[in-house]
């Protein structure tokens, strides 16, 4: 048994040291989850401190299930957007359908259990190569969409943003992050932790059956694959069950508006990585309490699991909830009889499985006997484990080039990037428009928008960054480049950036050389943030992306940027408006290839941009002030590809809605990926263009005139729009 | 070149085979478990006992995290058991096949089998099978049922009653 | 009539508060009922069953909520003549229980709409419906214009009306065909067609004209604030768009 479990001797013997005996069956698989890296981030966590995590929108900052932004009033109701962020890498490697399913559902109850409703999903997706139809890469890049597509779809929340890129760096390791949001009264909140006075209490579980699918979950995922190790994985294999989860989201709404209508605080948190026993040991400990469960009390699938996989085993669609006991029969009543929860699922059901104690001990009780009987705190909270790491450094390119670009090739063969042709095959296979509150569809624009509250002009922006090519070559700069690139997004459609998340996807932290990856972009994600004035509220790590070869996924730090509106009315719609209108670039404009799709399209070489925090703060300075006089016609943040890119974009979402338009510029060299962003302006702007660069003007044909090549834009978008028909057809 | 038959089903829970339980009791049906599987009926030119094998190597059709792979003694569908299967479905290979050939197969048909077995485990009546199809299991502006034979038990209690 | 609209939530719905709140708004006197207290639907004039998933779409779309206990009492309703409605999934529950196009008998299909083609997959997509019948032809329908054309999304796998050549006739000399899909400015073509559903069919009615079943979205493009090319300067709170096919609606359930 000793080689199913990650625990290291050393950590086996402080326990024994610790409990005064040997470990019991069961409290061996109960450290062995909460003391994965998954659950207690033991080593990544004093690294993470460096993170700004406080700041004039930030409601809730990290430590709980999610964090909150302050969103906006209306009616003298302060709105808060609650925010999860999360990877399912390993899983999804694995079982790629079920493994993304089960990363929706496990985000989106991160975000319901904090009181909120579920009104929003992202998905940052890195695949490896695709292009031959019988590799695992595809199975996988399918699989995941469609495991995205069918859960999301099925509890009715819109998909709002994502990317995905594609690099032979995730052939053995795929990355599946996913991003949820909800909307809560800020007054309102449910905290993931027994509220003061709770010793009595009872201790609720609510949901699937237990099974012994997902048994192994924490660890597993702290393990590098091996191909041989797939099948040795299965029972870690988590079955999603969007159908209970549409039901249970809705019986937890009607429990919120009990609790709201008694004016009860409790505690409510999802079952994640360690199942029962982290779930409940979390919620009371953070608390100051204790707890007691019986395991016999648990609704199972199986009868006669082993009492370590009924405590720690990953079974989906299930949280806790800390009750006042006199509330309890309520509660059941609503998840059992008004939502019929026995009846949607093969024994789901809200069942009262223990109690809170104020002794600081978690003992889990079996069949008569205690299994489990240990410091809480010492389960939860003393886990440490610093590693050694090597400085990063930036991989300094062989040569610096930039020799004159032909546009007349190179605009073709770069639209059809696969980093940077249409996402809509993808996307198309998602619902974004669910529950009648999108403003910004998927796709329409840099970031989806919502409005969130009916009857309410507020709305609330999402979008997501994380740039491979870049983590290849540096990992601090990756770190800050997402965080800029994320917020340029949410600009780019009108909003006010309020704060960010982040899933950190690295190798393997036991080699110094990977670990040290993860540590440079903190530091990136720290430099950009704090420059900005962002905090991350909530976020994630996740280590041990490396493939059978021991090589480490390129470093990935990838970001989420949430943004307030304050008038739906004022979001800039997508694509060109009129002809005419000048187009500005507004931001850095050095001309540096490193990282580029044209570099690695032309093969060459160059430098990384520099990154210039004062006047990326200008920029978006300018391009804020623009769309609120109403001067910005129209914009695109300037990502893979460059300006002209960005420029075409806005073209051919004109030519979508219809508008037969096009543009002419003149920049010597369009494809350089140094950000800032694209803009249509008026011609009797107001705007203050010291820092902006006219570089061309809207046409009343659909055509782009680049340095003197020449495009039909119905061509051009065809070229664009193809490449990933294929993989999604 | 001969026609086989191959099942997969779910090592994993099956939520929607006990969603279509749950139904079909409701509807009066008397059924105690049901047990769905993908059914590829398949024009097989290569070895017989290689034909699992080469199934299980398209993983898009076969994933051994989640499946487990029965190639069965006779295209037919067995006692207790209806096969599903969608009018003018086409049947290219490589449209059902996850757009990857297998070698040997140049067509395959897919179903969805559906088995009704008592609460002892025996195969439902083959009039019980057909009220199933004909109440939930098919909808016949789409699709054809093909129904498996009497079971030994419907049969032995039949010829017990006559005796 | 006093005009009461149910609006239906089976497990695994998920269009119903945007349902409900563009009913209300367009005048509708709507509140939403649970399955597990499908007693009270005998309390209302008329059914909406929206969008979603009941039951997953497992075993056939719509198949397992066309038996839920709730869709007893809207067969019970609709043959005493008062007005259903379904939107997507809605639509799909609708003709699994065999009252669209109603050529068949209760809880015996004569069509489906099943896997989309020519790939079958989830697709999600702006699109157009336009008026196909005389519209007096429901009272769902009697207050839009003669071939009145309305935005909406399509957004499912399962949209694709599929039905044998002897039903598809009888669907069409039926005059069964109430939205079929269209470009924007009201004109056909295969462009316009989301899924290759036969003859371009987007909704379906029953003969009585009571029932009527609706694959895309019309509730999702319905306000202002959801048009990607609303007019500067609108209220972008204002209802619009898919709203007028509500309108009508709960102006044929108040007749």
């Amino acid at each position: 048994m000793r080689d199913a479990l990650a625990l290291r001797d050393d950590e086996l013997e402080r326990i024994a040291l610790a409990l005064g005996r040997e470990p019991t069956v069961v409290e061996l698989h109960a450290f062995d989850a909460q003391w994965s890296e998954h659950c207690s981030y033991k080593s990544s966590r004093h690294h993470l401190k460096k993170l700004p995590v406080a700041g004039g929108d930030v409601a809730l900052g990290p430590g709980e299930d999610s964090g909150i932004l302050h969103l906006g009033e209306h009616d003298g109701v302060r709105y808060g957007i609650v925010i999860a962020h999360e990877s399912h890498n390993h899983p999804s490697q694995v079982v790629p359908f079920e493994g993304a399913a089960t990363g929706i559902g496990g985000i989106v109850r991160d975000v319901l259990c904090m009181g909120a409703e579920v009104i929003g999903v992202a998905d940052p997706l890195r695949f490896g190569r695709v292009e031959d139809p019988g590799s695992h890469q595809r199975t996988v890049a399918r699989g995941v969409v469609d495991g995205i597509g069918a859960y999301g779809n099925a509890i009715g929340v819109p998909n709002l943003a994502g990317d995905v890129y594609f690099d032979e760096g995730f052939d053995d390791n795929a990355l599946v992050n996913v991003v949820a949001m909800g909307l809560v009264k800020l007054d309102e909140v449910v905290h993931s932790y027994a509220p003061p006075g709770a010793a009595g209490w009872d201790v609720v579980l609510v949901g699937k059956a237990t099974d012994p699918s997902g048994f192994g979950g924490a660890s597993f995922s702290s393990l590098v694959l091996d191909a041989g190790d797939e099948e040795a994985n299965k029972g870690a294999v988590q079955v999603p069950d969007p159908f209970l989860k549409n039901v249970l989201m809705r019986a937890s709404y009607r429990v919120f508006a009990m609790l709201r209508e008694r004016k009860l605080v409790v505690g409510f948190k999802d079952l994640g990585a360690g199942g029962i026993m982290g779930c409940s040991a979390e919620i009371v400990s953070s608390g100051g309490f204790g707890a007691q469960i019986d395991l016999d009390a648990v609704n199972v699938a199986v009868e006669g699991m082993p009492p370590e996989v009924v405590a720690v085993g990953e079974t989906q669609e299930r949280l806790i909830w800390v009750l006042p006991p006199e509330i309890t029969p309520e509660v059941l009543r609503i998840y059992n009889e008004e939502f019929t929860l026995p009846e949607i699922a093969y024994n789901a059901r809200a069942v009262r499985i223990g109690g809170v104690t104020a002794e600081r001990r978690y003992v889990l009780r079996h069949r008569g006997t205690t299994v489990m009987d240990v410091d809480i705190e010492f389960l939860t909270g003393s886990i440490r484990d610093e590693l050694p790491y090597v400085e990063c450094t930036r991989v300094e390119p062989a040569r610096r080039e930039l020799p004159a670009v032909d546009v007349e090739t190179l605009l073709p063969k770069i639209l059809a990037h696969r980093d940077v042709c249409s996402r809509e095959p993808l996307y198309r296979r998602y619902d974004w428009v669910v529950r009648g509150r999108t403003v910004l569809p998927r796709g329409a624009a840099d970031a989806g928008v919502l409005a969130p509250v009916p009857g309410a002009r507020l709305g609330v922006a999402l979008a997501v960054a994380g740039n491979p090519r870049i983590g290849r070559l540096d990992a601090r700069y990756a770190g800050a480049h997402a965080v800029l690139e994320a917020v340029r997004r949410v600009i780019a459609v009108g909003a006010r950036p309020i704060g960010l998340t982040d899933c950190l996807n690295f190798g393997n932290p036991r080699k110094p050389e990977q670990y040290g990856e993860f540590v440079a972009a903190v530091e990136g994600l720290s430099d950009a943030a704090r420059a900005l004035d962002l905090a991350f509220v909530s976020g994630n790590v996740s280590l041990y992306n490396e493939s059978k070869s021991g090589r480490a996924v390129p470093a990935s730090p990838i970001v989420a940027c949430v943004g307030a509106v304050r008038d739906v009315g004022h979001v800039v719609s997508p694509g060109l408006r009129r002809a005419g209108s000048a187009l500005l670039w507004i931001g850095s404009r050095e001309l540096a290839v490193g990282g580029s799709v044209l570099a690695e399209i032309a093969a060459i070489e160059g430098d990384l941009p520099a990154i210039d925090y004062v006047a990326e703060n200008e920029a978006m300075g300018m391009i804020k002030a623009g769309i609120a006089r109403g001067s910005v016609l129209s914009c695109r943040a300037v990502g893979d590809g460059g300006m002209l890119v960005a420029l075409a974009r806005l073209a051919f979402d004109a030519y979508a809605r219809g508008r037969r338009l096009g543009f002419e510029i003149d920049f010597a060299n369009p494809f350089c990926e140094t950000g800032g962003f694209v803009c249509e302006v008026t011609g009797d702007s107001e705007l203050d263009l010291s820092g902006a660069l006219r570089v061309g003007t809207t046409l009343d044909r659909p055509e782009i005139v680049a340095n003197g090549s020449r495009f039909g834009i119905a061509e051009l978008r065809r070229v664009w729009s193809q490449p990933l028909e294929e993989v999604y057809p | 070149m001969s026609e086989r038959a191959i099942a997969i089903r779910l090592k994993i829970p099956d939520n929607e085979a006990y969603t279509a339980l749950v139904a079909l009791q409701r509807l009066g049906v008397e059924a105690e478990r049901l047990e769905r599987s993908e059914i590829w009926i398949v024009e097989d030119a290569g070895d017989p006992s290689s034909l699992a094998s080469r199934v299980e190597a398209n993983e898009s059709v076969f994933n051994p995290n989640k499946h487990r792979l029965e190639v069965l003694a006779s295209p037919q569908p067995r006692a207790g058991e209806v096969w599903i299967e969608e009018l003018g479905a086409h049947d290219e290979v490589r449209e059902h096949l996850g757009g990857k050939a297998i070698d040997g197969i140049a067509r395959a048909r897919r179903c969805v089998g559906w088995r009704l077995l008592d609460r002892y485990g025996e195969p439902v009546s083959r009039g019980t099978v057909a009220d199933a199809a004909d109440l939930l299991l098919c909808n016949p502006a789409i699709e054809v049922a093909r129904l498996g034979p009497e079971g030994s038990r419907a049969r032995r209690e039949e010829a017990g009653d006559r005796a | 009539m006093s005009g009461r609209i149910a609006v239906l939530v089976f497990p695994g719905t998920n269009s119903e508060d945007e349902t409900l709140r563009l009913l209300r708004e367009c005048g509708g006197d709507a509140d939403l009922v649970h399955w597990s207290n499908a007693g009270a639907l005998d309390e209302y004039d008329a059914y909406v069953l929206p969008g979603g998933f009941a039951y997953e779409d497992r075993v056939r779309a719509g198949a397992i909520a066309a038996h839920d206990r709730m869709m007893d009492r809207v067969i019970e309703g609709t043959q005493r003549g008062k007005l259903a409605l379904g939107i997507c999934n809605g639509a799909q529950i609708l003709l699994e229980a065999g009252l669209v196009p109603g050529t068949g008998a209760v809880r015996r299909p004569t069509a489906a709409f099943t896997h989309n083609a020519p790939v079958p997959h989830f697709v999600c997509r702006h699109v157009y419906v336009k008026l196909a019948m005389d519209p007096a032809r429901s009272p769902m329908t009697a207050g839009l214009a003669n071939d009145a054309v309305i935005p909406a999304y399509t957004a499912n796998g399962q949209g694709r009306l599929v039905a044998t050549p002897e039903r598809l006739r009888e669907i069409a000399a039926g005059d069964h065909q109430a939205f079929v899909y269209a470009r924007a400015d009201g004109s056909l073509g295969d462009d316009a067609i989301p899924n290759g559903s036969a003859s371009g069919i987007a909704a379906l009615v029953n003969r009585e004209g009571n029932v009527l079943a609706i694959m895309p979205h019309p509730e999702r493009d319905a306000w202002n604030f959801n048009h990607l090319d609303r007019a500067e300067g609108s209220d972008p709170l204002a209802p619009s768009g898919g709203a007028v096919f509500f309108r009508s609606f709960v102006a044929g359930v108040r007749r």
